[in-house]
């Protein structure tokens, strides 16, 4: 059987872009001012989008100046969680209602997390937070509403942090003790799930360890407990089996932390990483090569993330050409961008069972793998709902909030240029910005007025979704 | 009881068990199967039990002792299993199953599983919607069977996926397949103004854009086909009246919509169903007896509304899981990943009976059942004796056929 050791878990529909990669200058920093294009680019990969005033901000910047702004994060201490949380906890709820009533916490949680995404002060920290959600997953447990807010304040706290650590510390976080049964694993009967997913899905891939090595960590990650009332978990010394390991060629007494640092010490583990990171920030499907510098990186650097990330977001290759609108947006990016793009600052009522349909329920990843992404986003069930959400906003009084869609010039051709350059940043085909100009000009098929101080906002909301309707808004 | 009465007890909604014995009558009467196979009048129906549904706590070795020493908090007790014969049954969840195989429109095939079992839940589902256990593809069985049978005339529904992403067993090169969670969610919000509407509809398909991606076709390709799916759809399916009474749990619904889009001739293929999740790490028995009841009921339920409009022998339904699960119980009374496991084929030109072979308790693999018959020698089966198509190409090799279909 002949396979490549795989850099990431191939699940179809992940496509890399055409051309070349000129690997010797591929991480090398890209020196340009920025302009409108690339500032977006950057605003949608490193967060979720940029209002049009964020874009021309950025616009100014050179790659090195725009990622410093965007790596200033605000301390985790400075993080207060949502109300919801201590209401919950005040509420003392049991049976049925505890149920109930985690549930709303729950949502209530999805809700903060959206607003920290759209207007929150550290988007990166917020699209790192989602990185890890996706790809350390556990599904919310809404009776012990604080064991799913802690996973996300973790990941938030590690955004930049050290992989490892975090590694460390996800591992024997209640809620992914209670999702992958870590918390079920005791030395008399052990469970694999974890054991099996920690290096599958989280630090290695598939085809870089062996049956035996799940068996044999599974044994060294006994006795983890969680209580769930109090939201902690605690090693249980009388739970844990304390003989000897044989795990990936090694033997010792090993506990978990041994686990996970042995799992570091492989170079796959880097790649891994590596991958995973292009994957998300730059194109599907990185070339091995480009893999392979990157994992040097995250090498050098023990595994330190800030330096790694920084290098990739200032890089020839994440600017290039072959980048540029070379991934789907997730259902958070595009709900999300577009409440950025119109110049709303919060979310509203519709946003979350939009992003149900289409795909992405925050704190509820459809399986251990996460959300899978690339071409498996786009669905005719789930373009529906991007269209369906997208006429349902636009048709709102949220709009009433938006920070540029009322002050538009009233020529028709001048409207439509602002209009697509704010929402496309110029990446309307012709036959795009000609409907969008006769459209508003009243000069298309459907007869219709020209753009007019009576009509205004109705026509705008039109173009504004026509705009959208664009093959290109579903990039990013 | 006649069939003017058979039709008042489904609408009064009584159990679904008891209609079924009657309905069933046909079936037996040995009906002609519609077509040849190939014929468009027949349609597969996959439903996958997601999460690795635990094969012996579903059909029960309830014969074998070592059965009850492996599992002694988990096992299914003698008394409570549904025998076949003396040494296999069906989980006592699964009456309504039960009834259908004893008037011979079940197929139950042991042992099924493929070489090199990997038992991560990602990879052995890949292998199975794929076909392909030794290699990575990016296209599923019946995505290259849709491709391979590419008719004259496209059709927007050869294919049906009732679920929100579309599984990988339905992605082929040139065949879109419409992913609907639900035919209420399936459809353009109207409130959009008109001209807006035409102006849409008319463009956004200019390819000059001032960049490349990947993904640019694929969007385009189902921007376009979603637009006329979502209208198409609702209208061609508006006239089917269910005459079963469903269960309210998804697999109700979802086998709803498949009855309906089957019985509105669309020219449908193959339809995909999900249940589960049967991921039964603990609390196994509660959470595998619920969900083994949801499936049986909606399938009770599901050939029942297919008989009444006289369409259940165009209706094959195969069941598959990524895999089995360990034989041993788990300190958390559940079971982890194993390996071989049983399915099910029911329905359209079934040999009822039981196929492949008893899980052997003592030669195991590693504490797992080993596999006896190769899953794709079901798919070569259901390819060549149902949808009429020559299994090679798709399959990447020939595999033995079973004599599980008429």
């Amino acid at each position: 059987m002949q396979m490549a050791a795989q850099t990431h878990t191939d699940v179809g529909g992940i496509l890399r872009p055409q051309g070349h990669l000129d690997v010797a200058t591929a991480l090398a920093p890209y020196e340009a001012a920025l302009g409108e294009r690339a500032a977006a680019h950057l605003l949608r990969r490193a967060g979720f989008g940029g209002t049009p005033d964020d874009v021309r901000r950025f616009a100014a910047m050179t790659a090195r100046e725009a990622v410093a702004q965007l790596m200033k994060f605000p301390s985790a201490q400075s993080i207060a969680p949502p109300q919801a949380l201590a209401d919950f906890e005040q509420g003392s709820y049991t049976g049925k209602a505890r149920g109930r009533e985690g549930r709303r916490t729950v949502v209530a949680m999805q809700e903060w997390w959206l607003d920290r995404m759209l207007s929150g002060p550290a988007p990166l920290q917020e699209k790192m937070t989602l990185y890890f959600h996706g790809h350390f997953t556990s599904r919310a447990t809404p009776r012990f509403a604080w064991i799913t807010y802690n996973q996300n304040a973790l990941f938030r706290r590690y955004a930049l942090g050290n992989l490892r650590e975090l590694t460390r510390e996800v591992s024997k976080d209640p809620a992914m003790l209670l999702y992958l049964n870590g918390a079920q694993n005791v030395a008399a009967h052990p469970n694999e799930n974890y054991a099996r997913e920690l290096m599958e899905l989280f630090t290695l891939g598939v085809d870089a360890y062996g049956e035996r090595d799940v068996r044999e960590s599974a044994r060294a990650w006994t006795g983890w407990q969680v209580n769930r009332r109090a939201g902690t978990s605690a090693f249980d010394a009388s739970l844990h089996d304390d003989g000897q390991k044989t795990f990936l060629g090694r033997t010792g007494n090993f506990t978990g932390d041994d686990i996970v640092n042995l799992i570091f010490e492989q170079p796959q583990c880097a790649r891994f990483f590596a991958a995973s990171l292009l994957n998300w920030f730059v194109y599907n499907d990185p070339e091995p090569e480009l893999v392979e510098r990157v994992a040097a990186q995250l090498r050098a650097h023990d595994f330190e993330l800030s330096p790694v990330v920084a290098t990739i977001l200032r890089s020839n290759v994440f600017y290039s050409e072959r980048a540029y609108r070379a991934l789907v947006k997730s259902p958070v990016e595009f709900v999300i961008g577009t409440y950025k793009t119109l110049g709303l600052s919060s979310v509203d009522a519709g946003a979350l069972p939009a992003l149900v349909q289409m795909g992405q329920h925050l704190f509820y990843p459809p399986s251990v793998a996460g959300w899978p992404g690339g071409q498996n986003w786009i669905t005719s069930g789930t373009m529906i709902a991007r269209q369906n959400f997208l006429t349902q906003l636009l048709g709102s009084q949220t709009l009433e909030n938006s920070s540029w869609l009322r002050g538009l010039p009233l020529s028709a051709s001048a409207a439509a240029n602002d209009v697509a350059q704010r929402i496309l940043q110029g990446d309307a085909a012709p036959a795009t910005l000609a409907q969008l100009n006769g459209y508003l000009a009243g000069a298309g098929t459907a007869a219709l007025a020209a753009l007019s101080t009576e009509n205004y906002d109705q026509r705008i909301r039109g173009a504004a979704n026509l705009a959208m309707a664009s093959p290109a808004y579903q990039l990013n | 009881m006649k069939r003017k009465d058979f039709l008042i007890a489904t609408g009064s909604g009584l159990a679904v068990v008891a209609n079924t014995e009657h309905v069933f009558a046909r079936a037996l009467a040995q009906t002609p199967l519609p077509g040849l196979p190939g014929s468009s009048d027949r349609c597969l129906v996959l439903i996958n039990l997601f999460g690795g549904n635990d094969g012996l706590n579903c059909v029960v070795p309830h014969g074998d002792a070592r059965y009850y020493q492996l599992r002694p908090g988990l096992a299914i007790d003698r008394n409570d299993v549904l025998p076949i014969d003396a040494h296999t049954g069906f989980n006592s969840a699964m009456r309504t199953l039960k009834s259908l195989y004893d008037k011979g429109v079940v197929a139950v095939v042991q042992g099924v599983g493929y070489p090199n079992p990997d038992h991560s839940h990602f990879r052995s589902t890949e292998i199975w919607q794929t076909a392909a256990p030794d290699r990575y593809e990016h296209t599923g069985w019946l995505g290259r069977y849709f491709d391979d049978s590419s008719p004259n005339v496209p059709n927007l529904f050869r294919g049906v996926a009732i679920s929100r992403v579309l599984p990988e067993v339905m992605i082929s090169q040139r065949t879109d397949v419409p992913a609907v969670p639900a035919l209420g969610q399936y459809a353009l919000a109207a409130d959009r103004d008109a001209a807006s509407r035409d102006a849409f509809a008319q463009g956004s398909r200019d390819r000059r854009l001032p960049f490349s991606s990947p993904y640019l076709a694929h969007v385009m390709e189902v921007e376009g086909n979603a637009q006329r799916s979502s209208e198409e759809l609702p209208r061609l399916v508006a006239g089917y009246r269910p005459k079963a009474s469903y269960p309210a749990t998804v697999i109700g619904r979802s086998l709803a919509l498949a009855a309906q889009i089957i019985g509105s001739k669309l020219g449908t293929r193959a339809i995909y169903v999900e249940h589960g999740s049967f991921d039964t790490h603990v609390n196994q028995k509660v959470v595998q007896t619920r969900l083994l009841g949801q499936f049986s009921d909606a399938i009770g339920a599901f050939y029942q509304d297919l008989a009444a409009h006289g369409n259940d022998r165009r209706v094959l339904t195969l069941t598959f899981s990524e895999f089995g699960r360990r034989i041993e119980e788990n300190g958390s009374r559940g079971t982890d990943h194993g390996e071989a496991s049983p399915l099910f084929l029911i329905g359209g030109g079934v040999k009822g009976g039981l196929y492949g072979t008893l899980p052997d308790l003592a030669a195991t693999n590693m504490g797992n059942v080993r596999y006896s018959v190769d899953f794709r020698s079901v798919y070569a089966t259901v390819l060549e004796r149902w949808l009429g198509r020559p299994s090679t190409a798709v399959l990447g090799g020939a595999f033995a056929k079973l004599p599980v279909l008429v």
